[in-house]
């Protein structure tokens, strides 16, 4: 929104803000450490990594929205971060199709 | 006689290049060119992200183990220094709009210090590799002859799935080849039924743990730690490069509340390398650490 687009810094969070947006990026990465060392393959294997990528999402998103002023630039900026992040998961989904497919199935040996 | 053909007055911001029709439109230029830059540079990374994830989704025993060696805290404050650094970077910014010259000259030097530390953290860590023979690059480990006067076999007597996470062991490598004792893991697995169907052929010979055959797939975890962190440390050093640029400029007093994009679009990469670093760690650092605790 050309409305909300900042051209004086006034929109910005300052230094609260910023401080606090640290402050969640801190307990992230503590919390992705104590993740980390509980057990939680009773839930399926794996679901540490799971927990791991979602701690970092929340943390990128952070990083994004208010350290790299996404939250008040145009919309096209909003679609060029969120468009890589959709080239990616083009990259992952299709490449993990063929891995994953490649033992099992009715064409498998 | 006035050397403008026009008599109307039009006013020019300061900072405003002759292409833009105005200041809005110059800083939107700016950053989404340099946006399509981090943009690309997602899928740089993105790239090798994929390779992890398809080696991981083959080998996760091998990749936790691989995992285990890296030391946790020295990530973890790596993790916590550049988050430091990011809010430096983000603080910098902000005074840049004000145009307060000192904090900027200050932040700046910050940022590069933390800059720097990330790096000394990453030299130590590497030569840590380099000394446990783990560098998956044959000749460049640390070359230790074996001792003639020492009992032959004496080392070698545990299978590798005995040794367990820490094991004392005699460091010899006199080729200075990539080297791996402990298949514990493997085991694990096993016990609990979840090797993945590529694991049961990857790691056995004959229906024994084969500790060669899982010393490679461990392998395969240091090359892609040394590529991606390695490649994330040049990104760092390029980052550094820029600060330095950065903090001449602010010396000068060039940034005002009228011109910053320089100093936004230095930082705008800053933090794309702090989030690239925020993936790195779990994932590279902290797989399998529950099997520790």
């Amino acid at each position: 929104m050309s409305e909300k687009h900042i051209e004086s810094g006034e929109g910005h969070i300052a230094i609260p803000g910023y401080l606090g947006v640290f402050a969640v990026l801190v307990v992230g990465t503590i919390l992705t450490y104590w993740a980390a060392t509980k057990d939680m393959d009773w839930i399926f294997p794996g679901a540490n990594t799971l927990v791991a990528l979602l701690i970092a999402f929340t943390k990128m998103t952070c990083v994004m929205l208010f350290f790299m002023h996404v939250y008040w630039s145009p919309k096209l900026i909003w679609l060029s971060a969120i468009a890589s992040f959709f080239w990616l998961a083009i990259m992952f989904a299709y490449t993990m199709q063929d891995y994953l497919t490649r033992s099992s199935g009715v064409f498998s040996t | 006689m006035s050397s403008h053909a026009s008599d109307k007055f039009v006013y020019h911001e300061p900072g405003l290049q002759h292409q833009f029709e105005d200041m809005k439109q110059q800083e939107e230029s700016v950053s989404i060119g340099m946006w399509m830059f981090l943009v690309q540079e997602i899928m740089f990374f993105g790239g090798l992200f994929t390779v992890y994830l398809v080696f991981r989704s083959k080998y996760p025993m091998a990749f936790a183990a691989g995992s285990n060696h890296l030391d946790a805290f020295w990530g973890g404050l790596n993790t916590l220094v550049l988050i430091v650094s990011s809010l430096t970077m983000a603080l910098t910014v902000y005074y840049a709009q004000k145009g307060n010259r000192n904090m900027q000259v200050v932040l700046i030097l910050l940022t590069m210090f933390f800059g720097a530390v990330f790096l000394g953290v990453k030299a130590i860590e590497y030569t840590s590799k380099y000394e446990d023979g783990l560098v998956p690059v044959a000749g460049l480990n640390k070359k230790v002859k074996e001792n003639p006067n020492a009992e032959h076999g004496a080392a070698q007597a545990k299978p590798c799935y005995e040794m367990g996470h820490g094991a004392e062991h005699t460091y010899i490598n006199p080729r200075g080849e990539f080297q791996w004792v402990d298949c514990s893991l493997v085991k694990v697995a096993e016990k609990g039924g979840f090797l993945t169907p590529e694991e049961k052929i990857g790691y056995y010979s004959n229906g024994d743990i084969d500790a060669d055959k899982f010393r490679d797939k461990v392998r395969i975890f240091y090359w892609i730690y040394f590529v991606m962190t390695g490649l994330h440390a040049l990104h760092m050093i390029v980052g550094i490069g820029l600060m330095t640029w950065l903090l001449w400029t602010a010396w000068k007093g060039t940034y005002s509340h009228d011109y910053f994009a320089p100093v936004e679009m230095s930082g705008l990469y800053w933090h794309f390398v702090d989030i690239v670093w925020i993936f790195l760690f779990p994932l590279l650092y902290l797989l399998g650490r529950h099997f520790l605790h």
